[in-house]
């Protein structure tokens, strides 16, 4: 039965060429949709889990008070006292590894030198991560401090060969470290990735914060593995008590929380994760299941109006003996058949569209992230599909009465069914036209931020981070590239200017009314031609300058740093931060760092010739780009040799700030595409399929003189009702969605009217040509042809 | 074998009823081969297809084979399809995705036979109407007279005790119409099928051995006949 089921299935499909073909390529194209989101969300949903433990890691987070005994704010970090402390003092606690954010830093074998991402850690991570080392011991790799576990990629780029084991490689410059350990690559959904990991014993030699074990500086992961099992509420309140035993005057507290769930749900709002990237998850899910849907409502739409020829059918088998449980595992079995037709396709599709998705995203997926369980779940989602499509025909053709069947008498039964096909029509046409909207809207929405002035000109502004001998050489950088004429000013400052400094609170000024400041201010560090080299618009006041030896304790503060001081004239007034007096030498306007969709933190400049981080400069105009970067990368080798150089040029920079609504544009772009035009590709199937049952009609139509026009107009009249009916109902809809998610910028353009218009009268447009070239096909025909029958 | 009792089919409309059939009273025993005739509009496919449960009576009673089948549940109609009785229509209604082959074998699927009965089955039939050549081919590509043959071996397959045919003969040419009515015959004389036919035609008709006249939903004859 079921051999001939699946023979007849394929027999009805090729006999079908035009519907099966709607069908396939719109299913192939809803499933090759799915499953390309499906890989990125497997992708997300997979971060840090893959190690055998993971479920156990926590990381310990801190909570910033705010007012009303309110956490302000909460962010992945602890001191260095936290770890040892709950070590002791935790019996739940397995495993403990301090370690460092990680930073891309100078490794080097001989001349061969490269910047990558490096991390200081305690043995204790070899035991949380099983890492697999293809060289070395796991459980001493870390002992001697200087000793060093690199990946495999990094072995080869520096090498070119695993086989490294206690060969010798320099960090920075500075130190050299044995090769301990060589592991494969982390996989890029993890946290913690790494491209060498040294011990945390060099830290402590390093970096005299890392060494001194204190309860103020929250610059390091501890990261954690309890016994499996654990209550986290009670380990968080035994936590809690450890930390009241050892700092009494603190008020910023610890609580672990679970690694892998970081990722996606990394948003707290007063110490609780309120969700995070989880609710892009949701939406991706819903833009491919959307699709699917579009496709699976083709496939019953193309069924169902096909009943009349299938109803025979049904009759037939009928009175032959068929009951009706067979006669839905029949047409099951066909839509299954199409459905697996239709992923073959998709995974082709998917193979051969992934690297474009890939560079259009900026991401790095790859159909081997799909696991065994993965399939499974395709294998789930592609049953579902076929039942979900022939569910409806199955169940709808099965019940027909064979009588009625054989008198040609089923005449589309009655209202219901011709009414639910219309639904559903409209509801696909919905769902498109709700992404073209969301489309314009999003762009808009990108256009207006990217129209928002940064502040200063961003074009000719380059930076580089002040490596190596940069440090110390700077004056000799800056005399010998103001010299070369590459450069007409630079300055040297702790960050980069499009991202935030350090945040601080410590801060008084005149006439203040609160004991203690609440407000985070910003923090940068500089030293002379800073508003020079970048160009901010100063209001009042002066730059930094060599000729005044006091500005050492001088700051220049943002416009909207005076508004919350309160001063009327701001040039020489004074504030005190952390108990020392600085007076204000000059006022700027406040400018775009970190998130352009949101204003920024009162900031506040300091001058210290001391404090290094990034070079920024500005190009001199009257040579070409390239000249330029020339010129500085020479001088700056000779300099500093030891370090590859990175120039970085700001509007790139700036550029980069746009991509995460960017790549919502790019998302809603195109599966609003995809799903118009499967959508188009049900309504040409539905269109051609009327146009066939009414060829006779149309015969006897033209015999008595009813011109093309008239014929077309007959013909598109009743689908163009459809997609009228489904703006009208579109628009509110989508008004209401995309208002909600403009509320969500602090800067946010508005909906303007035509963008609804423009939306609805396209999808119109796109709709009227599918259905006129099969109404003129139609019409055109020769009518003799059409009543030569019957 | 079937016992019809005050068979009465009307259509209510407006509060008007349209009879089609009207006090329909008549016993059919085993193998009898009776033919229906009447002028168009008569009700004589309405009460084949009272017969073969295909439309349900406004009102009166039906037996077939001593049980009540009035009102049956589609189950137990399917099960009555499966097991007694055979259709034959004049538009042949062949599955037209399927094989001469599949068409014949279809009913046994249905009522699951096991594989080697049905290709004996099968063959037999194949062979007793000459098909045996023709087994791989779609309805298509047949002839009218060789696609109702087809129909005929298709309700045989299930070897029905009753076989209900609506006007067999009507979209065929008269030398093919001959040759349907002798299969009815043979069937009828030799493996004692019993056969109801409806038909235009007087001399259809006689190949039976009973005609029920009807005109205006009412039987206005019973004869026999030879």
């Amino acid at each position: 039965m079921f051999r001939l089921n699946l023979k007849i299935a394929l027999r009805n499909l090729w006999k079908n060429k035009v519907s099966s073909f709607i069908n396939v390529v719109g299913l192939a194209i809803g499933l090759a949709a799915c499953l390309t989101l499906l890989l990125y969300v497997t992708y997300e949903w997979n971060f840090d889990k893959q190690a055998k433990n993971s479920a156990d890691v926590y990381t310990a987070m801190t909570n910033i008070p705010g007012d009303n005994g309110k956490i302000s704010g909460t962010f992945e970090g602890s001191t260095t006292a936290f770890g040892p402390a709950i070590r002791q003092g935790l019996p739940e606690l397995r495993y403990m590894a301090r370690m460092d954010y990680g930073g891309k830093n100078l490794i080097a074998n001989g001349q061969n030198a490269f910047k990558r991402q490096s991390k200081f850690a305690e043995p204790d991570i070899l035991k949380m991560y099983d890492y697999h080392f293809i060289q070395g011991n796991a459980n001493t790799a870390l002992n001697h401090p200087n000793s060093v576990i690199v990946t495999e990629s990094t072995a080869k780029v520096l090498f070119g060969s695993t086989d490294v084991l206690n060969r010798i490689v320099r960090f920075k410059d500075q130190i050299d470290l044995n090769i301990t350990g060589v592991i494969e690559d982390q996989p890029d959904n993890s946290s913690n990735k790494f491209d060498y990991l040294m011990p945390w014993s060099l830290y402590e030699s390093i970096d005299r914060g890392a060494k001194d074990l204190n309860w103020s500086n929250y610059s390091f992961i501890t990261l954690v593995m309890l016994k499996n099992g654990v209550d986290l509420n009670l380990v968080n309140q035994k936590i809690n008590q450890i930390e009241k035993k050892n700092n009494t005057n603190n008020q910023q507290s610890q609580v672990l929380f679970p690694l892998a769930k970081l990722h996606l749900y990394g948003k707290f709002e007063d110490g609780k994760s309120v969700g995070g990237a989880i609710e892009q998850i949701y939406l991706f899910v819903g833009l491919a299941f959307g699709i699917l849907l579009i496709a699976c409502i083709n496939f019953m739409n193309m069924a169902t109006a096909k009943s009349e020829k299938r109803a025979k059918e049904v009759g037939i088998k009928k009175t032959i003996g068929a009951n009706r449980s067979s006669l839905i595992v029949q047409f099951l079995t066909e839509s299954m058949v199409l459905t697996f037709i239709a992923v073959i396709f998709a995974i082709a599709l998917l193979e051969i569209f992934l690297p474009a998705f890939n560079n259009l995203l900026n991401i790095k997926l790859d159909i081997s992230y799909f696991n065994g369980s993965s399939w499974m779940g395709i294998l789930g989602i592609v049953l579902a599909t076929g039942l979900i499509a022939g569910s409806y025909p199955a169940f709808y053709l099965s019940s027909f009465n064979p009588i009625q069947t054989l008198k040609k008498k089923i005449k589309s039964k009655g209202l219901f069914s011709v009414s639910l096909r219309q639904v559903l029509v409209v509801g696909q046409f919905c769902f498109a036209i709700i992404l073209i909207i969301s489309t314009l809207v999003i762009y808009k929405q990108i256009q207006y931020i990217k129209n928002r002035p940064v502040g200063f000109d961003v074009n000719a502004l380059v930076e580089m981070p002040q490596d190596g001998e940069l440090k110390t050489k700077y004056e000799l950088l800056r005399t010998q590239l103001l010299k070369s004429g590459a450069v007409s000013s630079m300055f040297q400052s702790s960050v980069s200017l499009s991202h935030h400094g350090r945040n601080f609170a410590g801060i008084e000024w005149e006439g203040m009314l609160k004991a203690t400041n609440n407000q985070l201010f910003n923090q940068v560090i500089t030293t002379y031609d800073f508003i020079k080299t970048n160009g901010i618009k100063l209001t009042s006041g002066r730059d930094f300058s060599e000729k005044f030896a006091s500005d050492t304790s001088a700051v220049m503060v943002s416009a909207s740093a005076v508004k919350v001081f309160g001063y009327k004239n701001p040039v020489g007034r004074t504030v005190t931060i952390f108990g020392d007096k600085f007076h204000i030498i000059g006022v700027f306007d406040d400018y775009v760092w970190d998130s352009p969709y949101k204003s920024n933190n009162p900031m506040v400049v300091f001058f210290d010739q001391k404090q290094t981080g990034n070079i920024t400069m500005r190009l001199n105009e009257n040579n070409s780009i390239q000249r330029n970067i020339e010129t500085i990368s020479r001088i700056t080798r000779a300099l500093n040799p030891a370090y590859p150089l990175e120039i970085n040029f700001l509007n790139n920079i700036y550029a980069e700030k746009y991509n995460a609504e960017k790549t919502l544009g790019i998302l809603s772009n195109l599966f609003g595409g995809l799903a118009i035009f499967v959508s188009c590709l049900g309504l040409f199937g539905l269109v051609a399929y009327n146009a066939e049952q009414r060829t006779k009609e149309f015969g006897v139509r033209k015999v008595l003189g009813a011109s093309l026009f008239n014929l077309m107009q007959l013909l598109s009249f009743s689908f163009v009702k459809m997609i009228l009916v489904s703006i009208v109902i579109a628009i509110p809809l989508s008004y209401f969605l995309m208002n909600k998610w403009l509320m969500k910028f602090e800067f946010h353009t508005n909906i303007s009217w035509w963008i609804m218009p423009l939306a609805g009268l396209g999808t119109l447009l796109i709709a009227l040509i599918t259905v006129s070239f099969q109404a003129y096909k139609t019409a055109h025909a020769n009518p003799v042809n059409a009543l030569k029958y019957e | 074998m079937i016992q019809l009792n005050n068979i009465e089919k009307y259509y209510a409309n407006k509060g008007v009823k349209n009879y089609v059939l009207r006090l329909v009273t008549t016993t059919i025993n085993q193998g009898e081969f009776v033919s229906i005739m009447g002028p168009s509009g008569a009700g004589k496919s309405t009460l084949l297809n009272i017969i073969g449960m295909l439309e349900e009576p406004t009102y009166g009673s039906y037996e077939f084979l001593g049980e009540d089948v009035t009102a049956l549940n589609e189950r137990k109609r399917i099960e009555l399809y499966r097991n007694h009785i055979g259709f034959v229509f004049q538009a042949y209604h062949l599955i037209d995705e399927m094989t001469v082959y599949e068409n014949i074998e279809a009913p046994l699927l249905y009522k699951k036979v096991g594989g080697a009965e049905r290709a004996s089955r099968i063959a037999d039939l194949l062979d007793r109407f000459n098909m045996v050549a023709k087994k791989d081919l779609f309805p298509n590509q047949l002839s009218g007279g060789q696609q109702q043959l087809v129909g005929i071996a298709r309700a045989l397959a299930a070897q029905p005790s009753i076989i209900l045919a609506d006007e067999p003969t009507g979209n065929l040419q008269s030398a093919q119409a001959e040759e349907i009515m002798e299969l009815f015959k043979k069937l009828n004389q030799e493996d004692g099928i019993t056969i109801i036919q409806v038909t235009h035609s007087e001399k259809n008709a006689q190949y039976g051995n009973r005609i029920l006249h009807i005109a205006d939903g009412v039987v206005k004859e019973d004869v026999l006949v030879g």
